[in-house]
């Protein structure tokens, strides 16, 4: 191994064990979203020391935590435990997931949660986000006739070469369709068929003029789901 | 006007809290040492499930090592904001463990191979990787917990992580 790749493999390796400080980790996130290399460094070794939390014995969490998903979720804190049900569909759309990685990249999993917003004007909302910390970088706002509004939070950098590309996954669907190629500036779409609510917009790094296969061939780099804001 | 996404999934949703919730808030009252932030992290964690469990990717590896970073990415953050002060001494962290507690690896496959090349690294190098990993210590507070040098526990940690990887293989 040269010393670089070892540098490169042992950053991949300290992000995941955690010894970073906070500056280095999120600087480390930041690159995993655009060096689909070390985000796959990353993944394995996530894969690699997950069974370690065996070691932290389990704990049955405070009596309110259900309470408080389910307030968050906006479903009934009734709903039914059902020992030993099917896996959860939850982790079941995962096929265009498993294209992406088929392609060689792998930070499929590396987003993190939506916000809410309610602006006036517009009928839904969706943050496009990376996780790890990072501040939202896209905020993607369906306008009253059907089009999206995208407005970047943070300046993104594209490569010369290099386009972004806002794909719709709508709920249910296993591939997502593209919406067109976007300036890192951000700028109105008009989609054919406005976005349903529950639509995942996805935001990955293409080569110039957007993938040449119509679905996402680069890295995700942003996602979000898209909310309604009555 | 658009409907609210995501209720049609609330009971697997359930499901999946019934059978991973013991086993997060654990790792995430380790790292955070008070449970009001083990909650928080809980809670983030399972609202990015919620919200993005269409990102797991089983060629990538298992769910539960999707889930496992989430919580322990969600509670470091935490700790890293509030600190550990408050926390529950009562609560052992890996340093003060005999071997014993190692055979809670043996349980998965995974978990056999990497409790087999944790047996060879050696005994400081062990101890300074599961005090970051399932303890969620920095080097600094490694370096205070066990009084050696910061870049001594450095060192151990790379060449640790480095015998793990050569351990393990590919």
């Amino acid at each position: 191994m040269s010393g670089t790749a070892e540098e490169h493999e042992l950053l991949a390796a300290e992000y995941v064990l955690g010894t970073l400080d906070a500056e280095a980790a999120r600087d480390v996130a930041a690159r995993a979203a655009h060096e689909p290399a070390l985000g796959a460094a990353i993944a394995r070794w996530e894969e690699r020391l997950a069974p370690l939390s065996a070691l932290a014995p389990a704990v049955p969490p405070p009596p309110d935590a259900w309470d408080r998903l389910a307030a968050a979720i906006g479903a009934p804190a009734t709903v039914p435990a059902q020992p030993g049900a099917a896996k959860p569909p939850l982790l079941g759309r995962v096929g265009f997931w498993r294209f992406t990685t088929a392609a060689g990249f792998a930070l499929a999993a590396a987003f993190a949660g939506v916000a809410f917003l309610r602006p006036p004007q517009t009928g839904a909302v969706a943050a496009l986000v990376p996780t790890n910390g990072t501040p939202a970088a896209f905020i993607a706002e369906m306008q009253r006739d059907g089009s999206l509004r995208l407005r970047p939070l943070d300046p993104v950098r594209v490569a010369a070469n290099q386009d972004l590309e806002l794909w719709a996954l709508p709920p249910g669907a296993s591939k997502p369709v593209s919406l067109g190629v976007i300036p890192a500036a951000g700028r109105r779409i008009a989609p054919t068929a406005p976005p349903e609510g529950g639509t995942q917009l996805l935001v990955s790094l293409e080569p110039r003029g957007g993938s040449p296969t119509g679905q996402p061939t680069g890295p995700v780099l942003f996602g979000g789901t898209l909310r309604s804001v009555d | 006007m658009l409907q609210r996404c995501g209720t049609g999934d609330a009971v697997s949703f359930r499901a999946l809290y019934e059978r991973q919730s013991g086993r997060l808030y654990g790792i995430a009252l380790r790292i955070t040492r008070q449970p009001a932030l083990a909650a928080d992290a809980l809670h983030e964690a399972l609202m990015q499930v919620w919200q993005h469990a269409n990102r797991f990717d089983p060629a990538r590896g298992s769910p539960e090592a999707w889930l496992t970073g989430l919580i322990r990415y969600r509670a470091m953050d935490i700790v890293r904001k509030h600190g550990r002060e408050g926390g529950d001494a009562a609560i052992p962290d890996s340093a003060d463990e005999a071997p014993g507690p190692l055979d809670a690896l043996l349980a998965s496959r995974d978990g056999k191979a990497l409790h087999d090349c944790i047996a060879t690294l050696e005994a400081a190098q062990r101890r300074a990787i599961l005090l970051a990993f399932v303890d969620g210590l920095t080097h600094s507070e490694i370096s205070a917990r066990i009084s050696a040098p910061l870049g001594t526990v450095k060192s151990w940690v790379r060449r640790g992580l480095l015998a793990l990887k050569e351990c393990l293989g590919p």
